[in-house]
Formats: structure tokens, sequence, C-alpha cells
């Protein structure tokens, strides 16, 4: 069989799902073994405009991004979103609550105005091209990169979770953050993280994106129920929700 | 079967010697709560326990078990549980449980998997000494160790410290053979244990259900269309977390895993929720129960008439996990089931 080639390329991020790809260690090899990397700016010098497979992590923040990503789509099979920058637009979002003039000038200061630093409203990856598969979570878990890898080398269909963390936790016998009063967001979140932070006393921020049929309705209720106004639900929502 | 009686200080040291020759699961604490864990200590032991947060039974039924391996040629060769433990401070509902799923995994076709651990497993059942906050197994006459069976050793706690170990099986009697002179119980004793299972049934009733537990088949058989369903099911997250601490839940999802040469792997199943949007989905995304309300109500029809049907036990025992677990506090069975006698 000949190895795929794989670009992995990096938009507004903190490069931090690249990371966890580099972290992978041992499996890092078997995962050479089965794949041809041809750009990654992070773990190689190389670059290429030939490839099959393009894994692309950050969100789109400049026009220059749009361009680039809609050249990528154009030269790949298939475009994997890496992380719930590229998934969702993640914290990044965060700036689509403000007006993008206050923005600018908040972060850029007087240079706010300088060409390089033409920034817009934060879109995800889906939201400018067509993406084939996302991995999510703020990072990604190398276990699901290696997942959808296989899948798609051997002609499966690659499928992300479609209940919330509750599941994974339960299973895990962590203790409820609610019985703590603290606002967890697992029961609205996609799983497949194995409930990470719960397992280690955090209430779930959210990485892995809000599930489209995700019950917001019994979210404010339990949040009166436990005590927390609206504000702090919607304060924590905002992190990995924002439009 | 015999039945001994032994101190304090004694029983720390039968425990030690359980320890010592087997793989010992005890009840310990977890942060504020309690739960099932390979035990190392005898101090680490809580039999004062009100309830731990996910059953016993997921020493029988793994949250995840391979089931097999697959080489390149499509041959594969099953994986079975081969190591021998013992479960120690069981419940007597999650005993009955665990007696429920040994029926379900034996009618119709004997799943090996299932019974490769159950087989291996040794039980010592604890009656309740702390009530949990939702408890309700005096409702569905699970609550004491007069009320379960399977087990091969009951321990009961006696107001003066001392134990009363009660052989069940031979491998019970082989345990209790651990302690040296161990003293015969008097009369007293026997009755001190009467009372204790007396108490248990009242205070093991932290709601109360308001139909005979045999009755619920036939409650169940005209309430299909009950507005109870719609409306509690609307605060539902359908995030299965009901069905996950549940001990007479039992469904799994099966799923192939490649190895990196992409054609050998494992062949593994899983927990599954019959709550979560994706249970019922099969192919070409056909489903047969796409509404969270149409969930809501299986899992119900499941407790109190399906799996009756078909083995001849209510399939709830009244630990009362799935009220304390449910983030939205709509999964209380005897709120609903009361709910479905009220309103008809």
């Amino acid at each position: 069989m000949t190895k795929p080639r794989v670009a992995i390329f990096d938009l507004a991020c903190c490069e931090g799902c690249q990371l966890q790809i580099v972290n992978m260690e041992d499996d890092l090899l078997n995962l050479l073994t089965v794949i041809d990397p041809v750009e990654w700016r992070e773990a190689m010098s190389d670059q290429s405009t030939i490839y099959d497979v393009a894994i692309i992590e950050g969100s789109i923040t400049r026009q220059a991004d749009e361009i680039k990503v809609m050249e990528i789509r154009q030269r790949a099979t298939y475009v994997v979103a890496l992380g719930a920058c590229a998934t969702m637009g993640g914290v990044n979002k965060l700036k689509n609550n403000f007006a993008i003039h206050d923005v600018k000038k908040t972060v850029y200061g007087e240079a706010a105005n300088m060409p390089h630093l033409d920034t817009f409203t934060v879109k995800a990856l889906n939201e400018v091209i067509e993406v084939d598969f996302e991995v999510h979570g703020c990072p990604i878990d190398a276990d699901e990169l290696v997942h959808v890898v296989k899948c798609l080398l051997s002609g499966q269909t690659p499928s992300a979770p479609t209940h919330p963390v509750c599941v994974e936790c339960k299973m895990a016998e962590n203790c409820c953050r609610y019985e703590y009063d603290e606002l967890c967001l697992g029961p609205l979140t996609r799983a497949g993280c194995d409930a990470r932070c719960p397992a280690n006393g955090f209430w779930c921020f959210g990485c892995r994106g809000f599930l489209p049929d995700a019950n917001f309705t019994a979210a404010r209720e339990m949040a009166a129920e436990h005590g927390k106004s609206l504000e702090d639900l919607e304060s924590k929502l905002a992190l990995f929700g924002s439009k | 079967m015999s039945i001994k009686k032994v101190g304090s200080a004694e029983f720390k040291g039968w425990v030690q010697s359980l320890i010592k020759k087997h793989t010992v699961y005890g009840v310990q604490a977890k942060e504020d709560r309690f739960a099932f864990d390979v035990l190392d200590a005898p101090e680490d032991l809580r039999l004062d326990y009100d309830v731990t947060i996910l059953p016993p039974k997921k020493y029988i039924q793994p949250q995840k078990e391979v089931l097999l391996t697959f080489d390149e040629n499509g041959v594969f060769e099953s994986v079975m549980n081969e190591e021998s433990f013992l479960i120690l401070g069981v419940h007597p509902y999650d005993m009955v449980a665990i007696s429920q799923m040994d029926k379900v995994f034996t009618k119709d076709n004997r799943d090996e998997h299932y019974m490769a651990y159950r087989e291996r497993a040794t039980i010592i059942v604890s009656d309740v000494q702390t009530a949990s906050k939702d408890v309700f197994a005096g409702c569905m006459g699970t609550s004491t160790g007069e009320e379960c069976s399977g087990h091969d050793v009951l321990l009961t706690l006696l107001a003066d410290g001392s134990s009363l170990l009660e052989a069940k099986t031979e491998k019970g009697e082989a345990l209790l053979d651990l302690i040296p002179n161990a003293a015969e119980p008097h009369e007293g004793d026997l009755e001190a244990r009467s009372a204790i299972w007396e108490s248990n049934r009242k205070e093991l009733r932290k709601h109360e259900l308001h139909v005979a537990p045999s009755d619920l088949p036939e409650l169940l058989e005209r309430s299909y269309d009950h507005p109870v369903w719609n409306e509690k099911s609307e605060l539902c997250y359908a995030c299965g977390s009901c069905n996950l601490v549940c001990p007479t839940c039992y469904c799994f999802n099966v799923q192939d895993d490649f190895n990196w040469d992409l054609k050998s792997g494992t062949r593994s199943r899983c927990w599954d929720s019959c709550m979560v949007s994706s249970f019922a989905k099969v192919a070409g995304d056909h489903d047969f129960r796409p509404l969270a309300a149409a969930r809501y109500r299986h899992r119900y029809y499941r407790k109190g008439k399906y799996v009756p049907d078909m083995i001849g036990e209510i399939a709830c025992v009244g630990c009362g996990r799935c009220i304390t677990s449910c983030t939205a506090k709509i999964a209380n069975p005897a709120e609903v089931y009361n709910c479905l006698l009220e309103k008809v």
C-alpha cells in the first residue's frame, strides 16, 4: 500500500494540538509506518503542495487564512479539522463577543491598523470550507486522531461520540461536580475525553463542543437549583460556545 | 452451612487473611462518596458506607472488555477472564441485581464472557449499616441479606461491634475456615440479626412506592401514553447517568479496533445507555427512538415490564443511584411509578 501524503497546517491557535501528535512518542513511530508526512511545521522543515490528507489546526482570523484553507481544500482529498480552534473556533471566538475595532485597539494599540494585523471575526474551519472529519478537544486526544487515521486508511467512517461527557464520567466513577454545587458543562458537552477534567476534580469546560441536542433549558434550571445565576452559566458557556 | 461470630479485631485479621489469599475488591471512601476498589489493607474497608457510586457489577461486566482478537486472515480468538477475585461488602440490593444479571446472561444464549467473570467471583454480602439518601430497597423487597441469593458469605454487623458471618456456599465455608477458633453465635445473636433486617426493611425507604412491585408490569401495560413521559423528559439531558449507575442495566455496544497493520485488531464491548441519542440508531441512520421522551419512557418500561416479562423479576432493586446521579432530578422511579397511579 502506498502511504498517503499527509500535511499538517496551523492557523490561529496555541499549536498545542500539533504538540499532542509530537508527544505520541511510541505511537508516533507507528503512525509514521502508515503515513508519509510532507509538511509539518512543528516537527519538520520540508514543505509541499502535493498531499492526500490535510490536517488543519487553529481558527480562521484573517482573509489570508481563508485563501490558504481554500487552496488546501483544492489540493487535499481529505481535510481533517484538528482541535477546538479548527472544529468550532475555540477560545478565539471570545473575540466575536466584542466590536472588532475595540478588540484590535486593545490587543495591538497604535499598530491596530497595520495591514498584517488585519484580523476579522473568528471562524471555524467548516464555516469556510468543507471538512471531512473533526477531531475535537482543547487539546485533542492523540488516541482519537489515531482512530480517525486508522479509519481513513481502512475505509471506515470515523465517528465522534454523540453523547455527553457524563457517560464517560460515570464509567470512570467520578464524584459528580454538581454534588459540590459546581456548574459542570459535562451534561451538554460531547464526550470522547474520558471525562479527564472531572476525573481531576474540575468541572467540564466544554472544550469538545456542545451536542446538537444539548438541553440548555435543563442547564438553566439546574444552574438556579444549585444557587448559580444565569450570568454564571452564560460566562461558562461563552468559553467554548461563542458564535 | 455454618454461622460464626467474630469480634472486631478478629474480623480485621480475617480481612487481612482474605487480602493475602485473594484479589479483594472492597468498599472504600472516594472523595465524599464510596466506591469498590482493590483493597490493600483492612483499615481502608468502609462497610459503614451508604451506597457506592457504581455497583459492583463493574467487576463482572466491566465498563470496557475485549471479547476477541482477530488476525490479518480474519481468524479470531476469544479473550476470557481467567482471574479469580473476591468482592467484599456488596449490599443486598446489589446482590439481587447480580442474580438478575445471571439470569439475563444465561437465558437463551449463555454469555461466556460474563460467566468467565461471574464464576470466578466470590461475593461477600454485607447488610446495610447506613441508609443512603435515596435508597428505597425496603419497597422493593431487596433490603436485607435474607432477601438475596447467589452470594458466598453474608456479613451482618451487630450492635456490640461483633459481626455474624454466615457461609452460603462451599466457597464461603472455606473463607470462614480462615478464622481460627471462631465462636458459634448464640440464639440472641440471630435474633439481633433478625431485628436488624426488620429495621432495614423500614429504614431503607427514603422514597415510598405506592404500588406493589409485582403490579408494575400491569400498571405500565396501560400507561404508554401517560403525560408523565413528556413532562419529565423535558429536562432530560440524555446523558445516560441513570443507566450507567444502575446495577440492572446491562446493555453494551460492540466495536472493532484495528492494530497498526490495519488488518488485525480487537473486538471489545463497552457499557451503553438507552437514554443517549445514538442508542437506537441503526444502519441507514434509522432511529427507533429519536425523542428523549421515548427513550425516557423506554427505561421505565425496561425496569418495570420488559425485563420482568423476560426473567420474572422487577428489574429495579431500589438502590436509588439513578435518583442521586440525575443532574436534572427527573429519574426517581418511585416518583414516576406513583405518578402513573395518580393521574391516569
